[in-house]
């Protein structure tokens, strides 16, 4: 096995990558830099660019304008024995036996075919598909088909390793399976760019997140700095009159609230949001409530979620998308 | 390098492995050997014992048709014998040992089976197994005991029927058998002989009736009738006063035809039955050129849209580059094709060497004509070469399809075109150095097997070197296009493409 590079350069860099098909731009001028040993979640809806822009990073299709590096150097065929790639559209030799098939893959990313054997079958051992190894990969399930190629795409330990689409597809189970054989990877320091549109995977798993839609990136940083895109929120639910809460610092707006809006029928709302700055205590609120007597049944804080932050990104374009 | 070689490899166990390749493998040899043996061992051991009844009320040709049987038999048995010295007397059989089949008369008047096996022992290998006669083909039987001998033919032949038609059952030897046929020769038959010159026979009738359900086989009624009507010319002989040793002599009296071939050396000049040999036995290996080419290129589609289908193409492709992808299968294809075409080659060599006896027979000519010709370079070199032409295109095709469907639909038009050395398959011995044969023999796609098709028969060096220059190039230019469209096509989804869309790829 190799040990990682000692190379100061990221592991990927892309800089103002364009791919048109046709007239149809997939790719829109997209930057981007990875750091080693991240996990980072490349997320958008669907047809936003994400097959594409990893289609170009592996030099399966070549850019229309732009450069990207990877793993310091400008091609990454040039590196292709340290790199691993799970593509979205899953699919194995159906007549091959399982263990060639991770065996296969392995020898063509440059290992040994004893070496690549011996791992084949360690990995099957480690992630519990041992009694499976010699049977051809038309007698897998649809969930262990795809486990088996992730371990065929990873054999070879690669330092930096593009899963498209990972847990599509996978039952709560084998999607932390797939989870903890992420971890493991990061956790020995391998550099993991993973697209999903499954918000609660990129929650738990990465440090950062790169958004595009229509073929733009919208955000690129931690999920942090994502959450803090949206102002936080403060609900309330109360008969009382609200108007003062208006009027204090730090309070953007307060709307009814949209989950139970009309469930109070036309004689009044009784949940209401309130957008708060990011500086902004939400304690202030419950005293001003104390102090002008608004009778609270509910009080609850909380920071938006991922999900929110990319309905509230995307959305519109998304939709559009959708019905084009 | 190592990557269109770790390619290659799984192509080649992975189709090796697969029911289909092991079929192809063991198909031709299976067919080599059971057209070699089955149709003699059917005939050996396969036909039942027939059974006929003669009725001779003239009382005059039983004993005449009773020894042309005889004598028939006694031939076979001649034959199995010189077939079976053949094969386990020791020292190459000498003249003595095979007795020339002319001195049939010799070998019955020297006591036949038991003669010549008494000649032959000394001369036994070790081991041989101890010699079996065949059987009779024909065993005469006696009319069931009700029927009445006598009766006029019509009543006869009525009495008979249920037995011909397989409804009721002689006895022979004890046992119940069925009966084949029924030879009833009527009292009169002298009055009804045709005469020439006399135009009506001086008694009517149908003369000798021949009766059987069975119509295919006519072994029995032509025997009969050969020896019958002999019998009834050498009497006729013996009425006129003429000599019947002396026209028997003279009937077999003649001048010597040979045909000569002007190509062959002074002295060799003879065209015998390993000249026809000579000159078909490429057809034989034009044959196998197409099956093996058809066969390979069916996989090496197979392959290319399975890869397809499922998507592995994107995780080949971040390892392999497409170059490297199509080499790859390009060579462990051929490899699966070579490993498939040396098995025919060897199994058809070895049935050969086993079924020729060192005589004079078709196996021996074979075998001589492989070993003397340039069938067997000129087939590997024209395989290959063939197989990488049509590869080129399949590769194009597979890689710009996305399911099998597809493919086929576009695939009917390479077979289609690979039909028409088939078609020409049988013309071309013929005039192998005509028109059609030369025209074909220029175009790429049919190079191979129409020159395949007249390597024995010295076409010109401008064809033999000008053509396989020209199905070089073609090739390497076909690769080359193929290579563009693959690159391209091998990650398109979606419909396939234009042609006119084809044809930019090729530019850019």
């Amino acid at each position: 096995m190799k040990t990682i590079s000692q190379e100061e350069a990221p592991p990927l860099e892309v800089r103002n990558v364009t791919k048109f098909y046709g007239d149809f731009k997939a790719v829109d001028d997209v930057s981007f830099t990875l750091t080693a040993g991240s996990i980072c979640g490349f997320l958008g809806p669907n047809s936003a660019g994400k097959t594409t822009t990893i289609r170009m990073i592996l030099e399966i299709i070549k850019p229309g304008s732009g450069t990207i590096t990877v793993l310091g150097r400008p091609s990454a065929l040039e590196v292709r024995q340290r790199i691993g790639y799970l593509p979205e559209e899953k699919g194995l030799y159906k007549k091959m036996k399982v263990w060639s098939v991770i065996a296969y893959f392995a020898a063509l990313k440059g290992m040994t075919g004893k070496a690549a054997r011996l791992r084949a079958y360690e990995l099957l051992e480690r992630y519990g598909l041992k009694d499976f190894a010699a049977k051809p990969t038309e007698a897998l399930s649809k969930g262990m088909a795809q486990k088996v190629q992730m371990l065929a795409s990873i054999a070879h330990d690669p330092e930096f390793v593009i899963l498209d689409e990972p847990f599509s597809g996978l039952d709560p189970v084998n999607q932390q399976v797939m989870e903890e054989i992420i971890r493991d990877m990061a956790g020995r320091k391998r550099t993991i760019l993973f697209s999903t549109h499954v918000m609660q995977h990129a929650e738990r798993l990465c440090e950062r997140i790169l958004l595009i839609a229509q073929g733009k990136k919208i955000f690129d940083g931690t999920i942090d700095e994502a959450k803090r895109t949206l102002p936080r929120r403060v609900r309330i639910e109360t008969d009382d009159d609200i108007g003062p809460l208006r009027e204090l610092h730090g309070v953007i707006s307060a709307s009814p609230a949209e989950a139970v809006h009309g469930l109070a029928g036309s004689g009044g709302v009784t949940h209401w949001d309130l957008q708060i700055g990011q500086d902004t205590d939400a304690q202030a609120i419950l005293q001003l409530c104390f102090a002008k007597g608004i009778r609270l049944r509910g009080f609850n804080q909380s920071d938006p979620t991922l999900h929110e932050v990319f309905m509230h990104l995307v959305g519109p374009a998304a939709k559009e998308v959708a019905f084009r | 390098m190592r990557y269109v070689f770790l390619v290659a490899w799984r192509e080649y166990t992975e189709n090796a492995k697969t029911k289909g390749f092991w079929i192809s493998l063991f198909m031709l040899p299976l067919i080599i050997f059971l057209s070699a043996d089955v149709s003699f061992l059917l005939e050996k051991k396969g036909t039942p014992v027939r059974h006929y009844i003669l009725v001779d009320q003239s009382g005059q040709f039983g004993p005449v048709v009773e020894s042309r049987q005889e004598r028939a038999h006694e031939k076979q048995v001649l034959a199995a014998l010189n077939e079976y010295a053949g094969k386990y007397a020791a020292s190459p059989a000498g003249p003595q040992d095979v007795v020339p089949p002319q001195s049939l008369d010799a070998f019955i008047s020297k006591g036949g089976e038991d003669y010549f096996l008494e000649q032959l022992k000394p001369r036994l290998k070790p081991g041989a197994p101890a010699f079996k006669a065949p059987r009779r083909p024909f065993q005469p039987a006696t009319p069931p005991a009700q029927i009445d001998t006598n009766a006029d033919l019509a009543s006869l032949s009525r009495d008979l029927k249920p037995y011909l038609r397989g409804e009721k059952k002689i006895e022979a030897n004890g046992h119940p058998v069925e009966l084949n046929a029924a030879i009833l020769i009527p009292r009169n038959i002298e009055k009804q002989i045709v005469r020439p010159r006399a135009k009506t026979p001086t008694a009517n009738g149908s003369g000798i009736e021949y009766w059987s359900a069975n119509l295919a086989d006519s072994t029995l009624h032509d025997d009969i009738e050969q020896a019958v009507n002999e019998e009834i010319r050498r009497r006729e002989y013996q009425a006129r006063g003429l000599d019947a040793a002396a026209i028997r002599e003279v009937g077999q009296t003649y001048v010597p035809f040979n045909s000569l071939n002007p190509k062959k050396e002074a002295g060799q000049e003879a065209v015998g039955a390993a000249d026809v040999i000579r000159q078909w036995a490429p057809s034989g290996f034009v044959y196998l050129l197409w099956v093996a080419i058809f066969a390979i290129c069916q996989m090496l589609l197979n392959n290319i849209i399975e890869e397809k289908s499922n998507r592995i193409i994107e995780v080949l492709l971040c390892s392999v580059t497409p170059g490297e992808l199509m080499m790859g299968k390009l060579f462990g294809i051929a490899a699966v094709g070579l490993t498939m075409v040396s098995v025919w080659i060897t199994s058809l060599f070895g049935v050969l060497i086993w079924k020729s006896t060192g005589a004079p027979d078709v196996a021996g000519a074979l075998l001589q004509t492989l070993k003397t010709s340039h069938l067997l370079p000129m087939f590997v070199i024209y395989f290959v070469l063939g197989y990488l032409m049509y590869a080129a295109c399949i590769l194009a095709l597979g890689s710009v399809c996305n399911t099998l469907k597809e493919a086929q639909n576009y695939m009917a038009l390479i077979t289609m075109s690979m039909m028409v050395p088939l078609l020409t398959l049988a013309f071309i011995p013929k005039d192998p150095n005509g028109t059609l044969a030369r025209v074909l023999s220029w175009i790429p796609l049919y190079t191979p097997f129409t020159m395949m098709n007249r390597v024995n028969a010295d076409p010109p060096m401008v064809d033999l070197i000008g053509t396989m220059i020209l199905l070089i190039a073609s090739t390497v230019a076909a690769l080359w296009m193929a290579g563009k469209i693959f690159r391209i096509g091998i990650l398109r989804t979606g419909q396939p493409p234009k042609i006119l869309e084809m044809l930019r790829w090729l530019k850019g």
